[in-house]
C-alpha cells in the first residue's frame, strides 16, 4: 500500500486524538473516537488486501461493528440518558495541555525511541506518529477528569497500540486480535455501567469527587 | 500579455473581496432561515458610502484623515504580493512571506492609532483590543506560514504556491496542523467569529467595529473595502499555499481562466465555513481568547517541529 496514503490515514487518527484534548463537549468527543476506529479498520483492511486472509477480513468487520458502531452507540446513549451535554474539566489549562502535547510529540520523534520506531526503517515516520498518538491517548486519560474522557481516551490509546502493532509489523494470529476485540466489548459494557454508576452517586462525572468515597 | 495579467492580479483582491462578505452574509441568513440580502449588497453599501458625506472631528489628527487611504492601500499592495490564479508571477519586491506580513502589521497599526485619534472612549477600548489579539495573532500567523516555507525552501509566496501540493508528501499532517493553526489566525485578523462579530456594535464585544465608529461617508467605505479585502487576502492564502491546486503555472489563457475558476471555489468553501462557523457557535470572552491562538500557536510549532524531524 502507498505510504503517503497510510501516512495520511495515521495522520488523521493523530488528529482526531489531539481533538479529543480540545473538545468541549461529549458528543464531539464520540464522533472522533468513531472517526480513528473507522481509520482502525481502514488500516486493518489494507493489511487484508496485502494478505487475501479471510480471518483478517473477519477482524476488519468485527472491528468495524464493535469499535465503529456500538461503542460510539453506547456512549451516545449514555450522553443523551444522563444529559452529559459537556464534558468535565480537565486537570491542566488548555495552553499547558497543549505544550504539553507538542512536548510529546517531539520526544516520540526524537532519537530516545529510535530503537521503537526504526525497527521497520521505512515505517519510521509512520511507527514515530503512532507513538506520539499513543502518548497523547494516554495524557488524555491522565489529564481529564470525567470518566466519560477517560473511557474513551482508553479506546484511543488501544487503537494506537493497533496502529503501532500494525506498522511495526508484530503480526498476531486472528484469533489474538478477535479475542482483544471480545474484550473491548466486554470493557465497554462494564465501562459504561460503572459510568452510570458514578453518575448516579455522585451527580456528575468527575472522578475526582470519588475522594470523597473514603469518609 | 504580462501586462494584462498583472493588471488582472491588482484589481482581483478589490473587485472580488465585497463578493466574499456578501456571500458570507448570504449564508448565515439562510442557516437562520432568513431570506437576506443580495450577496452583491456590499457592493451597493460602498457605492453608498462613497457618495455621502462625512462628519469629522474637530480633534482629529491627520492619522484619523489619512489612515483609511494607508489600510486600503496595504491591502492593495499585498493583493498584488501574493499568489491568486497564477504562480508564474515572479514577485521577487513584495512577495515575500515576511512582507506580506508585516505589511499587514503596518495596516493594524495604523488602524488602531486611527481609533485613538479621536479621544472617544470606544475607540481606545478597540484599539486596546485589537492589539492585544493582533499581537499574539502575528506569531501564529508567521509560524503557520514558515511551515510552507520550510517544506519548500523558501520564504517567497509565489515560489511556494508553484512547489505544488504539500498534501501529497510526507508533509501531510504538518500541512494540516500549520492550516488549523492558519485558520484560527485567518478568524482573528480578520475580525470573525469566535473573535470579533462584526454584526454588532455592542460595547461589550466590539473590537473592529469600535475603532471604525467615528468614520463616515467616504472614508468608512474604506475602512470595510479594506477589511473585505483583509478576508479575501487570509482565504487566498489559505487556499493557495496549503492547496495550491488549479494554480496557472505558465502564461497560457486557458490555464489562467482555470486558476480563477478554481480560486473562487476555493474563496467560496472557506467563505461556507466561516459563515457556518458564525452561525453555529457563540462569540468567546475576550479572556479566552488567547487560549485560542496559543492553540493555534502550538499546532503551528509542532508542525514546524514534524517537518524539522523529517528533514533530518
Amino acid at each position: 500500500m502507498n505510504i503517503f496514503f497510510l501516512q495520511f490515514l495515521l495522520g488523521i487518527l493523530f488528529l482526531s486524538i489531539f481533538y479529543l484534548h480540545l473538545a468541549k463537549k461529549n458528543f464531539g468527543a464520540v464522533i472522533a473516537y468513531s472517526i480513528q476506529s473507522l481509520i482502525i479498520t481502514l488500516i486493518l483492511l489494507t493489511s487484508f488486501l496485502e494478505t487475501n486472509s479471510f480471518f483478517l477480513l473477519f477482524v476488519v468487520l468485527v472491528t468495524l461493528v464493535i469499535k465503529v458502531i456500538l461503542a460510539p452507540i453506547f456512549f451516545l446513549r449514555l450522553i443523551q440518558r444522563h444529559k452529559l451535554t459537556f464534558s468535565v474539566s480537565t486537570y491542566l489549562n488548555l495552553p499547558l495541555t497543549l505544550i504539553v502535547l507538542a512536548g510529546f510529540t517531539a520526544i516520540a520523534h526524537s532519537q530516545k525511541f529510535l530503537s521503537l520506531t526504526n525497527i521497520i526503517p521505512v515505517h519510521h515516520a509512520l511507527l514515530s506518529l503512532a507513538l506520539s498518538a499513543f502518548f497523547v491517548s494516554l495524557f488524555l486519560i491522565i489529564n481529564r477528569k470525567d470518566a466519560l474522557s477517560q473511557a474513551i481516551g482508553i479506546l484511543s490509546l488501544e487503537n494506537s497500540i493497533v496502529a503501532f502493532a500494525i506498522f511495526a509489523g508484530l503480526e498476531q494470529s486472528p484469533m489474538l486480535q478477535f479475542g482483544i476485540i471480545f474484550d473491548i466489548f466486554i470493557w465497554l459494557v462494564i465501562a459504561t455501567v460503572f459510568i452510570s454508576m458514578i453518575y448516579r452517586h455522585f451527580g456528575s462525572l468527575d472522578t475526582s469527587s470519588m475522594k470523597h468515597l473514603k469518609d | 500579455m504580462m501586462i494584462f495579467i498583472w493588471i488582472l492580479q491588482l484589481i482581483c483582491v478589490p473587485a472580488l473581496s465585497p463578493l466574499c462578505m456578501g456571500i458570507i452574509k448570504k449564508i448565515k441568513a439562510k442557516l437562520q432561515n432568513r431570506v437576506g440580502a443580495s450577496i452583491f449588497q456590499p457592493y451597493k453599501d460602498i457605492w453608498k458610502l462613497l457618495h455621502k458625506d462625512e462628519v469629522i472631528s474637530t480633534d482629529a489628527s491627520w492619522v484619523f484623515r489619512f489612515a483609511p487611504f494607508i489600510i486600503f492601500a496595504t491591502t492593495i499592495v499585498i493583493g498584488a504580493s501574493i499568489p491568486l490564479f497564477a504562480s508564474f508571477l515572479k514577485n521577487t519586491l513584495t512577495g515575500d512571506l515576511l512582507v506580506v506580513v508585516y505589511t499587514l502589521a503596518l495596516g493594524t497599526f495604523f488602524l488602531a492609532l486611527a481609533g485613538m485619534d479621536t479621544g472617544s472612549a470606544f475607540g481606545g477600548f478597540g484599539s486596546s483590543r485589537e492589539m492585544t489579539i493582533s499581537a499574539l495573532a502575528e506569531g501564529c500567523l508567521i509560524l503557520a506560514l514558515f511551515t510552507t516555507a520550510l517544506s519548500i525552501g523558501t520564504t517567497n509566496l509565489f515560489v511556494i504556491s508553484n512547489a505544488g501540493m504539500l498534501l501529497s508528501t510526507q508533509f501531510f499532517l504538518s500541512t494540516i496542523l500549520a492550516f488549523i493553526g492558519f485558520f484560527i489566525v485567518l478568524l482573528a485578523e480578520t475580525g470573525r467569529f469566535p473573535f470579533d462579530n462584526p454584526a454588532t456594535h455592542l460595547e461589550l464585544t466590539m473590537i473592529h467595529e469600535a475603532m471604525i465608529l467615528e468614520y463616515s461617508g467616504k472614508r468608512l467605505a474604506l475602512m470595510e473595502w479594506a477589511v473585505a479585502n483583509k478576508f479575501f487576502i487570509f482565504a487566498t492564502l489559505g487556499a493557495n499555499l496549503f492547496f495550491p491546486y488549479g494554480i496557472a503555472h505558465s502564461v497560457d489563457t486557458h490555464a489562467i481562466v482555470i486558476g480563477i475558476i478554481v480560486l473562487l471555489i476555493k474563496i467560496f468553501i472557506l467563505c461556507a465555513i466561516v459563515g457556518i462557523i458564525e452561525s453555529t457557535m457563540a462569540k468567546f470572552r475576550f479572556f479566552r481568547l488567547p487560549d485560542l491562538l496559543i492553540t493555534s500557536l502550538i499546532l503551528s510549532a509542532l508542525a514546524i517541529g514534524l517537518i524539522q524531524m523529517q528533514i533530518l
